[in-house]
């Protein structure tokens, strides 16, 4: 894993993109050529000096290249509610946005997909918790794997990362939503258990991978549910953080081989390891 | 990488004489960290050369390791944050296997934080540490306002403070710092029991004990309640706390309390801080110490300061 840095960014765009929901794109050369599926970056929010805990968020998209990385994020409480209002402008005259990055472990299916062939992989994303998996499947899919998607969202609109699987898989990822406005009325949970029962669609091979982000309900149930079908199950945590980098040991997870932190021995478990 | 390494904050050269002696502790700057912020330095090796450092204070220690508090064990609050980490710790031992080897390869100073949950739990701690030879001091925290049975007591009371330095003074001869805790009516008190205990040096201050409260939801923030406040919302207080100390008694003074700049760290050396501890700040920019340090050139620079001990008390009432 790199080095994490602590680079100066520019906000390229910072746009709605749905209920509650804003798609951030910043300019961080090191940390777009370094980031690591399921790595996130630690912000400092623009213009707000009496919040003095940075905010962390996923890494939704990279492009090395053009040296950009995206965070899709949703308006929960005062630091993203005063994040959705920065503007390119803003940020530019405080002299960039100090954005901590990447931090955190990745997912194990990765390395070993890069390591094996062609493992089966479900992945399953639970509002804003769709995000960290798009960098996923991009790297499982390069490493020939055959990737199946499962999204739930409270409605339609707020299934912002539809498309962009949809491109990367070349068909519908599988999508549920609480008030039944799009794909399957309900819990994206009826959708994970179907997919475990019927194995991979592209080949019905059974899965040997799966892999969930969202909120802990969700991702307790996709483990248990993982647990039944003996496939190895990998959960990405959240925990309230304040130095981001294993030292102050706010983020505690309970695990089977004690108290690990969320943001240095995560926020990626071996579901089987997490005490719910 | 190389780029990354490259990318790590340095203290700058200066004319400036840096150096400070700190109850017998020689610092070749006055700065460190303040403990339970900055783990034991290794965390943050990919932004500071802990070494350039004028010490390392590690988190606080217990014997056999604490499980600490459940969470959530963190809140923000304007300009600051509340904790209950509640010392988790994983004991001596593994300090003196893992920490303290690193430091020393780093050529780091280290004081350690001690902590316990009795008067014995501290000596045996001290007694342990005694055979590390990479110890520069220790630091005893008798302020924790987390802890059941940990140091509030301790800490708030002037015959317990007493008792507790006196026998850790008995299990060592190394530099002896008390870390006094804010949540007292009078901590000038304080300051002199644990001085005519022993102590070679005193710091502060340890967290004000506080609480915040989810209105919608109608619970409190964090899962113990109750917690400690830090970051620049306390700085006020910690002043004035040091300014008390520094007129009570004689030996020197280790300041802290929301530390971000070269400025805030002069403020507390005028109000009679020998050295200052670097906390809360560490988790808004992990470079804080080594900026700190700069800000503390700059200021000499401008101001035609050439030894900053000049600056110890200095403060024109
Ligand atoms: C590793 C990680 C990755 C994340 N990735 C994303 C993402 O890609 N998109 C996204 O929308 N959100 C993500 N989150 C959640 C996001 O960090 C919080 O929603 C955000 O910090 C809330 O800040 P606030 O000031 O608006 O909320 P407030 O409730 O006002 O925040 C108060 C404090 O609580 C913390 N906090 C509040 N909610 C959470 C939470 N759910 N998780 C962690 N800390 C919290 C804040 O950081 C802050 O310190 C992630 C969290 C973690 C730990
Ligand atoms: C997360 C956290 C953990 C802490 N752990 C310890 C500790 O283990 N021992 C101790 O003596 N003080 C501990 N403290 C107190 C700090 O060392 C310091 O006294 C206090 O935070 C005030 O400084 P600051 O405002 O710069 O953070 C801790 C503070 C924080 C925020
Ligand atoms: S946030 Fe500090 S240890 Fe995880």
């Amino acid at each position: 894993m790199a080095n994490p840095v602590n680079e100066r960014a520019r906000l390229l765009s910072n746009d709605p993109v749905g209920p509650r929901l804003y798609l951030m794109r910043l300019e961080t050369p090191i940390i777009a050529k370094t980031t690591r599926p399921g790595q996130f970056v630690h912000l400092q929010i623009p213009a707000a000096d009496a919040h003095i805990l940075r905010r962390p968020f996923c890494v939704y998209a990279r492009d090395a290249e053009a040296g950009t990385i995206d965070v899709l994020y949703q308006v929960v409480g005062e630091g993203t509610r005063l994040l959705a209002k920065a503007t390119p402008a803003v940020v530019d005259a405080t002299g960039g946005m100090s954005v901590l990055g990447p931090l955190g472990n990745s997912w194990a299916a990765v390395d070993e997909a890069q390591s094996g062939s062609g493992l089966h992989v479900l992945l399953v994303g639970g509002g804003v918790g769709a995000a960290p998996l798009y960098l996923l499947a991009e790297d499982l899919i390069d490493a020939g794997c055959a990737v199946d998607v499962v999204l739930g969202a409270q409605t339609e609109d707020a299934l912002v990362t539809r498309e962009r699987f949809a491109a990367l898989l070349g068909r519908e990822p599988a999508c549920a939503t609480d008030d039944g406005s799009y794909g399957r009325p309900g819990f994206c949970t009826t959708l994970s258990q179907e997919a475990l029962d019927a194995g991979c669609s592209v080949d019905g091979a059974p899965f040997d991978r799966v892999c969930v982000c969202g909120p802990d309900p969700l991702m307790k149930i996709v483990a248990a549910q993982a647990h039944e079908a003996h496939v190895p199950c990998e959960v990405s945590t959240e925990r309230r953080m304040a130095c981001g980098i294993g030292a102050c040991l706010s983020c505690v997870v309970e695990t089977t081989d004690g108290l690990k932190r969320s943001c240095a021995d995560g926020p990626i478990f071996d579901a089987e390891k997490v005490v719910w | 990488m190389a780029e990354n390494t490259d990318s790590r904050a340095h203290i700058r050269e200066t004319s400036v004489s840096l150096a400070v002696n700190l109850g017998g502790l020689p610092m070749k700057n006055p700065v460190t960290d303040a403990s339970g912020t900055f783990a034991a330095g290794r965390e943050f090796s990919a932004f500071v050369d802990v070494a350039e450092l004028g010490a390392v204070t590690t988190k606080g220690v217990s014997l056999n390791g604490w499980q600490g508090n459940a969470a959530p064990r963190i809140a923000e609050t304007p300009s600051g944050m509340l904790n209950s980490i509640g010392l988790q710790n994983p004991g001596v031992a593994h300090l003196m296997a893992d920490e303290l080897p690193w430091l020393k390869s780093q050529g780091a100073t280290a004081i350690v934080n001690v902590s316990g949950h009795s008067f014995d739990e501290y000596v045996q701690v001290i007694e342990a540490l005694e055979d590390a030879d990479a110890v520069g001091a220790y630091e005893v925290n008798i302020s924790c306002p987390n802890v059941d049975e940990g140091g509030m007591t301790i800490g708030t009371d002037p015959a317990s403070v007493q008792k507790v330095v006196g026998a850790c003074r008995r299990a060592t001869k190394r530099p002896l710092i008390v870390k006094l805790t804010p949540n007292v009516t009078d901590v000038a008190e304080i300051a002199r029991a644990a001085v005519s205990a022993g102590a070679d040096a005193l710091s502060l201050i340890n967290t004000v004990l506080g609480m915040a409260v989810d209105a919608e939801r109608r619970r409190p923030q964090l899962a113990r309640v109750v917690g400690g406040l830090s970051g620049p919302c306390v700085k006020p207080i910690a002043l004035r706390q040091v300014w008390e100390v520094h007129n009570a008694v004689d030996v020197p003074l280790l300041g802290m309390g929301g530390i971000s700049s070269g400025i805030d760290a002069i403020e507390f050396m005028l109000c009679g801080a020998t050295a200052v501890a670097v906390g809360t700040a560490n988790f808004v920019c992990p470079t804080a110490t080594v900026d700190v340090a700069n800000g503390i050139i700059d200021y000499c620079e401008r101001q035609g300061v050439s030894d900053v001990a000049e600056l110890i008390g200095g403060l024109q009432c």
